[in-house]
């Protein structure tokens, strides 16, 4: 029974018949654009004292979302500080990505003993506790941004490595793998070329979902204070409203939101991407 | 010389319920320009056979003889000059093409590993996709674009791509329609009458190999039990299980069909894991005694001219 | 037979699939009737609408896409295509039995052999869970499942597919249904075990009296099992006849190119296959007039506008095909 199907054009339409994933992609796509064009909504350096201090929204047109403890523009931080947020996120599940796709297509093509150790380590890695450990990384070599996406990359691997390790068992006995070994091509060749373009939907839906969790483990350790002091991403913002968090709550709460409001698009895009990529759930 | 000689062939995998044998000592010998059909029922080990030769599974034993080479022991390396000579055409035509390399991409694969100049590939796929009967539009588009028996056709393609000596056939019209069955099957004699192409042809369906093959080889349990001429083995079958097979095969004839007399062999392949002792047939063999569990058989000539492997004929 | 109602009597049965991409005719006007003891061949290639037609006549559809739009079903007599939903639960398994041709993924894997037969034969007789243990039993034994008391209590996942094919059969025949129904049953079996389920489902057959439609792909399987022969494409009866008469002298072109495509041993040997141009055209790209014209040898001009009726070229005989009919 032949079925003719365009993937190509089909996943667009599979991934907006998703209203959820459409409506987060908008979002998503909004919170990108302001962080590529920051600094031309907000030319100034949103640090700069620009008016009074802890004025709240709406209380000043100037300042839609009011002012910090310091008299810093919320919204222009906010703006500015989408670009932080949204890069240490990509940089960590890049990170993530690229050791869980590594590890777990090695342990898949190869399987055996090579299969038994990666996941071994990898489920000593899934037993360490994420944010302790990142934490303790981020103390002990300094609280830069590089550290921090690296230790957030390292914890956040495991279950990309998983889920390549089983597409790379399942696809590694297919006929068109056995074809290309039977023409002698090497190993890498067949890993990188033939099987890894194969495997990478499911992978790429995990890898988005890593973005959010990125972002909330960077505001966990923004919020705790042991952030990068030069980069002013929207965990940090809340970690610096924490003082006054009893009376002028709203310094904690607008970040706080643009980070939910992020994590959850960033979730429902990752459902509209399985979706679309999934293929036992196509024509339905 | 042949082509292709296997002396005593083993495979075996490690699995966790045991070790199964999936080839047990297969010799066998294939001439140059000879289609050889494979039959067996499913779980024999034709296709790890098959695999077996091209190395595409650890080979335990025995030696895998091409021209004159013996094959078994080399490593992948040292394989270039045997991949050229022999090829292997696969059963699924929905998993044997990459689902997302283009045709062109997938059929220039051997080429481009043999490091061919683009010019001298892109011309070679123009020729190999003319000679399946392809469209030439067909390499910038993708498998799923094809229905099974061009897909097959493209695997086709894909085997001849450095003129092989033999292609090995892995059911290679099993999952297709009677009406494209045909088409294949007539596009791989068409192809051996062409540039004398060699074919192991494995199937199991026996009216198929009848059509096809030069002789034919009966497999059971990952041992060969006769091994002859096509017309030896239809015309006078030896084995117990090579008369069961053909009596069980069912003949598009009703007259023939009605007129055969036909005893139904009973019982089923027995689990690789756990095969009977002695002649691995003997749990269903209706001329089983008790030298039968005990010795196991060895391919010796037989009345008909062909080889069978059976202590009582 | 005069005045008694046959057990299964098809007349211009219309199944159609509303789909995203359109409206198509998978079952297009398809009539076909089977006396009792009697089997009915259903031929054609994959996509032709045999196993839509199979699963009309159950009302067993995959709904949507497939709806009945037309015609009748009768069932000894009684025409089910409007019955409701709960009455067809009394008639299937009891009147009309159905087997697949996926024995392992038609049994429920969580329940032992046992418990599914006997739920079927709790569901549709008078019989206590006792007396219904019993009749497995004897089930299992009478299709010839090896060691039928120790199977009683195995799951599916422990039996081969052959096995399991047993069980659904077993399953199908436990009420003594008047139609069975059997679409492809031995084509995920070996050889061996395809010729004891043929030769099983022949002796419960004529034991029983059932009436039988086969439906196969396999014009070798055809020509051991069937008495009647109805060849589709693309949705249509194209031909009829007796399986001897068929297979002497085809009518139709499609027939003629299954035939010839099929190699058979012990007959004059062809050098090459006889092959048919082209695949099964897509349903929802058929073309306007007869189906098979583009892959026809003996195509027409009247062939590319009209679609032929089926003619009776001989007693017993049907089909539809200009060339056939003489122009
Ligand atoms: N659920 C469905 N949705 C859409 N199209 C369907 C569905 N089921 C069947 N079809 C289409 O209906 C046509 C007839 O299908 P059917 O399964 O009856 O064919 P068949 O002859 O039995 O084929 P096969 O031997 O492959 O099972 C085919 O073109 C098929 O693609
Ligand atoms: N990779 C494998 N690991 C374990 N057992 C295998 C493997 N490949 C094949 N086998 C077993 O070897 C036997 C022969 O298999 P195969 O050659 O695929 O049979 P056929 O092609 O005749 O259907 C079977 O019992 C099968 O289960
Ligand atoms: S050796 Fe014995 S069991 Fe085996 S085939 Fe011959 S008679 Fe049968
Ligand atoms: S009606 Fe015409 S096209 Fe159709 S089968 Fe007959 S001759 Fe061929
Ligand atoms: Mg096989
Ligand atoms: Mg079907």
């Amino acid at each position: 029974m032949q079925r003719f199907e365009f993937p190509r054009f089909e996943f667009v339409g599979r991934f907006a018949r998703n209203r959820g994933a459409l409506v987060g992609a908008c979002l998503i796509l909004v919170v990108a654009l302001m962080a590529v064009f920051a600094s031309v909504f907000f030319p100034t350096d949103p640090l700069r004292i620009v008016g009074l201090p802890e004025l709240w929204p709406g209380e000043d047109p100037e300042f839609p979302l009011g002012t910090d403890s310091l008299g810093r523009d919320i919204l222009s931080m906010i703006v500015h500080g989408a670009r932080a947020t949204l890069l240490i996120g990509l940089f960590a599940s890049a990170v993530a990505t690229i050791i869980g796709v590594g590890v777990g297509a090695i342990a898949g093509y190869f399987g055996g003993w090579v299969d038994e150790i990666s996941m071994r380590v990898a489920e000593l890695f899934q037993t360490i506790p994420n944010l302790i450990f990142v934490l303790t990384i981020v103390v002990i070599l300094g609280s830069t941004l590089t550290n921090i996406v690296i230790a957030i990359g390292i914890v956040s691997w495991t279950p990309i490595a998983r889920m390549t390790r089983a597409e790379f068992l399942s696809l590694r006995d297919r006929e068109f793998v056995q074809a290309c070994r039977s023409m002698g091509m090497s190993d890498l060749r067949i890993i990188v070329s033939e099987i890894l373009p194969n495997a990478l939907p499911p992978v790429i839906v995990l890898s988005s979902l890593v973005v959010a969790g990125a972002i909330l483990f960077e505001s966990a350790v923004s919020f705790l204070g042991l952030g990068d002091p030069n980069v002013a991403s929207w965990g940090r913002l809340v970690g610096d409203g924490r003082q006054l968090i009893r009376s002028s709550w709203y310094i904690c709460a607008i970040p706080g939101i643009a980070i939910m409001i992020t994590v959850l698009c960033l979730n429902l895009v990752g459902d509209g991407l399985n979706d679309a990529l999934n293929p036992k759930l196509r024509d339905r | 010389m042949s082509l292709l000689s296997l002396r005593d062939v083993r495979v075996q995998f490690n699995t966790a319920g045991g070790v199964v044998r999936a080839v047990n000592g297969v010799s066998l010998d294939l001439a140059v320009g000879e289609t050889l059909g494979l039959v067996g029922e499913s779980g024999c080990g034709k296709s790890t056979l098959g695999k077996a030769i091209m190395k595409l599974v650890p080979v335990s034993g025995g030696a895998i003889v091409v021209e004159g080479v013996d094959i078994a022991p080399l490593n992948r390396a040292q394989l270039t000059d045997m991949r050229r000579k022999v090829q292997m055409i696969f059963q699924d035509p929905y998993g044997s093409l990459n689902p997302r390399s283009t045709v062109g991409r997938s059929v220039a694969q051997p080429m481009v590993l043999a490091g061919w100049k683009p010019e001298a590939t892109a011309e070679r796929v123009e020729t190999l996709l003319r000679w399946v009967g392809l469209p030439s539009d067909a390499k910038q588009r993708y498998p799923h674009e094809f229905s099974g028996g061009q897909r097959q056709r493209i695997g086709i393609a894909r085997a001849l791509a450095l003129s092989p000596k033999l292609i090995i056939c892995d059911e290679p019209v099993s999952a297709l329609d009677v009406s494209v069955r045909a088409q294949v099957i007539n596009l791989l004699e068409d192809l051996k009458s062409q540039f004398g192409v060699s074919y192991l042809f494995i199937s199991h369906d026996l009216s198929v190999v009848e059509h096809i093959a030069d002789r034919v080889a009966v497999m059971y349990l990952g041992m060969l039990f006769e091994v002859g001429g096509r017309d030896q083995i239809w015309k006078s079958p030896q084995h117990p299980y090579t008369r069961a097979l053909l009596a069980a095969a069912p003949i598009a004839n009703p007259k023939l069909a009605r007129a055969r007399q036909r005893t139904v062999l009973q019982g089923e392949l027995p689990s690789p894991l756990n095969p009977p002792p002695g002649c691995p047939f003997n749990s269903r063999c209706p001329m089983a005694q008790d030298r039968c569990r005990v010795e196991k058989p060895v391919l010796r000539p037989v009345a008909n001219g062909a080889q069978a492997a059976c202590h009582f004929v | 037979m005069s005045g008694q109602a046959l057990p299964l009597e098809i007349t211009d049965l219309r199944t159609t699939l509303f789909t995203r991409r359109g409206e198509m005719k998978a079952v297009d006007g398809l009539s076909l009737s089977v006396g009792a003891g009697e089997t009915v061949a259903l031929v054609g290639e994959s996509g032709c609408g045999k196993s839509l037609s199979a699963l009309s006549v159950m009302r067993l559809l995959p709904d949507p896409p497939a709806r009945i739009v037309g015609g009748q079903v009768k069932l000894n007599g009684r025409d089910i295509v409007p019955l409701p939903e709960e009455a067809m639960l009394g008639i299937r398994g009891k009147e009309i039995g159905m087997i697949f041709q996926d024995p392992i993924s038609s049994l429920n894997p969580v329940t032992t052999v046992e418990k599914q037969i006997v739920e079927v034969l709790m569901t549709h007789t008078e019989l206590g869970r006792g007396q219904a243990r019993v009749r497995a039993h004897e089930l299992l034994e009478l299709v010839g499942m090896p060691d039928a008391a120790r199977r009683l209590d195995a799951y599916p996942h422990q039996l081969s597919g052959g096995m399991c094919q047993r069980v659904v059969i077993a399953m199908a025949i436990a009420c003594s249904p008047s139609v069975l129904i059997a679409d492809e049953p031995t084509t995920a079996l070996d050889v061996t075990v395809q010729a004891q389920v043929l030769a099983l489902l022949k002796k419960l057959q004529a034991d029983a009296g059932m009436a039988m439609i086969f439906i196969t792909h396999d014009l070798g399987v055809v020509a051991e099992t069937a008495d009647r022969v109805v060849v589709m494409y693309a949705g249509r009866k194209v031909e009829e006849a007796s399986v001897d008469e068929l297979f002497e002298n085809p009518l139709h072109p499609y027939t003629v190119g299954l035939i010839g495509a099929t190699p058979t041993p012990g007959a004059e040997r062809a050098e090459r296959l006889a092959d048919i141009p082209g695949m099964v055209p897509p349903l929802n790209a058929l073309p306007q007039g007869c189906a098979f014209a583009p892959r026809c040898k003996r195509v027409m001009d009247r062939c590319l506008t009209e679609k032929p009726a089926l003619t009776v070229p001989g007693p017993g005989r049907l089909v539809a095909c200009f060339a056939a009919q003489g122009g």
